[in-house]
């Protein structure tokens, strides 16, 4: 199983429920391939940075799942099909978030090494002052 | 980001420019990842013309320019940040 996150852009004329449908219909895609939807995520109305399809805004929409390359496939067939997608875009994030649990193990281990040595000092002088 | 010059006359008569050292902006801040759904903080990185703005001009280090240009580039996959501006 994989990290991905599926961003995509709907319409800015579709209702809200059509989004939600549409939501309904990845969602179950998802699980039913044996992934997880870690997050739905409406970002609501923005304005696009350049034109698609004559649209100057849209909705977007995130989706953060652990699936695998065959879920991802057929959610990436289905947005293509669907009418009110106008576009989508997938991404990985399982390697990116390992680096950065790296870095954070590593952070904290030389933080607690600093404060240990920071400390020896003070604490000392605290337990002297106590007795 | 432009670096200050600060013109200085030698004992031999020569200008003298002095320029400020460059320091790459996600080091400094301890901004560990580059996101491409974080725009307010690539379009720091995009000037008007909507170009990724280069190394020499910004200071970003190697490692953070690379990982800089693919958030940029997927950033702009999705209409977040332009690919160009007319």
């Amino acid at each position: 199983m994989r990290n991905y996150e599926i961003m995509f852009i709907v319409n800015p004329n579709a209702a809200e429920e059509e989004i939600d449908k549409i939501n309904a219909q990845l969602e179950s895609i998802i699980t039913s391939g044996g992934g997880k939807v870690e997050k739905i995520e409406k970002m609501g109305k923005r304005r696009l940075a350049y034109e698609v399809d004559k649209h100057r805004e849209g909705h977007y929409v995130l989706f953060v799942t652990s699936a695998n390359g065959d879920i991802v496939r057929e959610c990436e067939r289905r947005l293509r099909v669907m009418d009110a997608v106008i576009k989508y875009i997938t991404v990985r994030t399982d390697e990116e978030g390992r680096r950065l649990e790296k870095i954070k193990s590593y952070r904290q281990k030389r933080a607690a090494r600093r404060s240990k040595s920071a400390k020896a000092a003070p604490t000392q002088s605290i337990e002297e002052a106590m007795q | 980001m432009k670096s200050a010059r600060d013109k200085e006359k030698r004992p031999g008569g020569q200008k003298q420019y002095y320029r400020r050292k460059k320091v790459c902006k996600f080091c400094v801040e301890r901004i560990d990842s580059i996101n491409y759904k974080d725009v307010k903080l690539l379009s720091q990185f995009v000037p008007e013309r909507a170009k990724i703005m280069p190394r020499r001009i910004s200071g970003v280090c190697s490692q953070h320019q690379r990982q800089l240009n693919d958030a940029i580039k997927k950033a702009r996959n999705i209409a977040l940040l332009p690919f160009a501006t007319e």
